[in-house]
């Protein structure tokens, strides 16, 4: 995803065809214009550069009306001077528990303001990628960079700036939804008052369950409560584990409207879904894994637009390929248990 | 080749605020489970008034054993069937798993845990001690109920101890629950039976020694100081090395998922 331009490609030549803003870089290659954010300055003029968000970002492509609060993050913010843009760094990641190997040299990079969808038949290795990026479990290789943190060498400081759902949320049965809150916001170092709970279950529509414990709370109710506790502390990284799974359709459709806004506000989405049509509608881009392994990563179209011609795919699409053709036919149609 | 580097730590969340965090939720937890705790101060009250006859005292080594019993029954109980049962339940549920992605430290998630269990030892020890003496016209200075409250905390972390070490081998909570009934019951009958004689000097001797012998005769030695003697030391090094043997299995063998 990075590049480190050689002095060759990147010097007085190229300099003359490079506008500097900022620290934003915009590189004209022929036709091509690409926006890169300057990491590094070298002594000797070169520059390490990452690639800023795309200048069309894929969801734009996808979710139609969301287009121009997408686009604007590509353009350089006053305040985040020699931010990288990668959030989230996860490098030759591997996960086995005893002899079976569950994760295989995952490598994945989020950009920041991004949804990225991590997509696999069950026990693919997705949780177990997740598991290793929250701490949860230790990674037998491999490296994961939080905004820049390391979260093995220092997992409370990367674990301040993620929110988590895990795939079955629980709390302690004996308390109240407020309690629930109040411990959470707590962990994460805020000190809510009753007020800003009682503002904060209103905004998520919990505003007269605020003395019931979780369990007697709607699936939906339950969902949305997750999520609130989730993001109490503003975390730069959401990570979602089948967010999704149980609920109907009119729940869902809140979340993802939400899941939308929290990316609008600057944070960076990783989920896991099994449901492609959310995924290709959702998700700026994907990984897709199997056996441990990230097959591929692309945005949704680009991956339809690279696999439509696959004898795998054409071997299970109706009509016009989907994003599920293309799953399918890229990690089998047998039942996973 | 990526170009984030390992830049130094942000801030992170008060140590202070997290732990307060954690015992005022598990304090809510343990009001709302009070039954277990009076479940657990009735068992040895009741052995107390069933136990307050003469033959019944000689046959248990006096008064002050009957209270050591009586208080090693009520923190065996609530240490094994209750803290270790509630952590085994909860582990199956997932709620360690969603404490353990936030950024509390580990040991703040058990500390908090345990300081609510030493509140309830010493809630049972107190109660005990005060309806025991009071039963067996027993007076105690302050210091001696300083020393009560010393003992429980010392005695209940043998339980505490124990039933860590349950929690650490066994993943189940149905298997933790039927085998933590096993183990209360064997303790508690050892203790009574072995102790007394009726089972013969070997198993008098086991008793003595096993964690309800040795946590009775402690609070037996601490209600009478004056007869405080090298056997009282040599099982107050005993309480110590439960301690530290349960515990270094509890925690070496604990696992926060259940899966």
């Amino acid at each position: 995803m990075t590049e480190e331009m050689p002095r060759s490609s990147y010097t007085t030549e190229n300099r003359a065809n490079a506008n500097l803003v900022r620290d934003t870089v915009r590189v004209i290659r022929g036709e091509q214009t690409k926006t890169y954010v300057v990491a590094e300055e070298h002594d000797d003029g070169s520059l390490l550069l990452t690639p800023a968000m795309p200048e069309q970002a894929p969801a734009e492509r996808n979710l139609g009306d969301r287009g121009s609060a997408l686009a604007d993050r590509a353009e350089p913010v006053e305040g985040q001077r020699h931010e990288p843009s990668i959030i989230l760094a996860v490098s030759d990641l591997s996960v086995s528990y005893g002899a079976k190997k569950a994760v295989v040299d995952v490598t994945l990079e989020i950009l920041r303001g991004e949804i990225f969808g991590l997509l696999g038949p069950n026990g693919a290795g997705k949780t177990s990628t997740l598991s290793a990026i929250e701490g949860l479990v230790k990674p037998k290789a491999g490296t994961v960079l939080l905004d820049g943190i390391d979260i093995r060498r220092h997992p409370a400081q990367a674990k301040a700036k993620m929110g988590v759902q895990l795939q079955a949320t629980s709390f302690q049965s004996q308390l109240a939804i407020k309690q629930i809150v109040q411990l959470y916001a707590g962990l994460y170092g805020s000190k809510l008052s009753d007020h800003e709970i009682t503002e904060g279950l209103k905004a998520i529509g919990l505003e007269g369950e605020a003395t019931k414990p979780f369990k007697q709370l709607s699936g939906g109710q339950q969902q949305r409560l997750s999520l609130y506790i989730a993001v109490v502390h503003e975390p730069v990284l959401l990570l979602l584990d089948e967010p999704t799974a149980g609920l109907d359709p009119q729940s869902r459709r809140q979340l993802w409207t939400r899941i939308e806004h929290l990316r609008q506000q600057g944070g960076s989405i990783l989920l896991t879904t099994h449901s492609m049509e959310e995924a290709q509608a959702v998700c700026d881009r994907v990984a897709i894994i199997d056996n441990g392994t990230v097959l591929t990563t692309e945005t949704p179209l680009d991956l339809i637009e690279k696999h439509k011609d696959d004898p795998r795919v054409r071997a299970v699409a109706h009509g016009e390929v989907t994003l599920e053709d293309v799953f399918i036919g890229l990690t089998g149609s047998e039942i996973r248990e | 080749m990526s170009s984030v580097t390992n830049v130094q730590p942000t801030a992170e969340p008060p140590l202070r605020l997290v732990l307060t965090s954690l015992l005022r939720a598990d304090f809510v937890v343990f009001v709302k489970n009070r039954r277990t705790l009076i479940i657990s101060i009735l068992l040895p009250l009741f052995l107390l008034v069933t136990t307050n006859s003469s033959k019944a005292l000689q046959h248990f080594g006096g008064a002050l054993y009957v209270i050591g019993l009586a208080i090693a029954y009520g923190m065996a109980a609530t240490s094994i069937m209750g803290y270790a049962l509630t952590v085994a339940r909860d582990r199956e549920k997932g709620v360690f798993q969603r404490l353990r992605v936030t950024p509390a430290p580990t040991w703040t998630i058990m500390a908090s845990r345990l300081g609510m269990q030493v509140i309830a030892n010493l809630i049972i020890a107190l109660v005990i001690v005060i309806v025991g003496t009071r039963l067996h016209h027993i007076s105690l200075s302050a210091g001696q109920y300083g020393l009560v409250l010393l003992v429980a905390i010392l005695g209940g972390a043998v339980f505490l101890s124990l039933g860590q070490a349950l929690v650490g081998l066994v993943k189940s909570a149905d298997t933790i629950n039927a085998a933590g009934r096993l183990i209360l019951i064997a303790l508690i009958l050892l203790a009574s039976l072995g102790q007394s004689g009726a089972l013969g000097s070997a198993w008098e001797s086991i008793a003595r020694w096993s964690p309800v012998g040795t946590v009775m005769t402690l609070f037996a030695g601490v209600l009478n100081l004056s007869a405080w003697s090298h056997h009282d030391s040599l099982t107050l090094a005993v309480c110590v090395a439960y301690i530290v043997v349960f515990a270094g299995i509890g925690i070496r063998w604990f696992q926060w998922d259940a899966r």
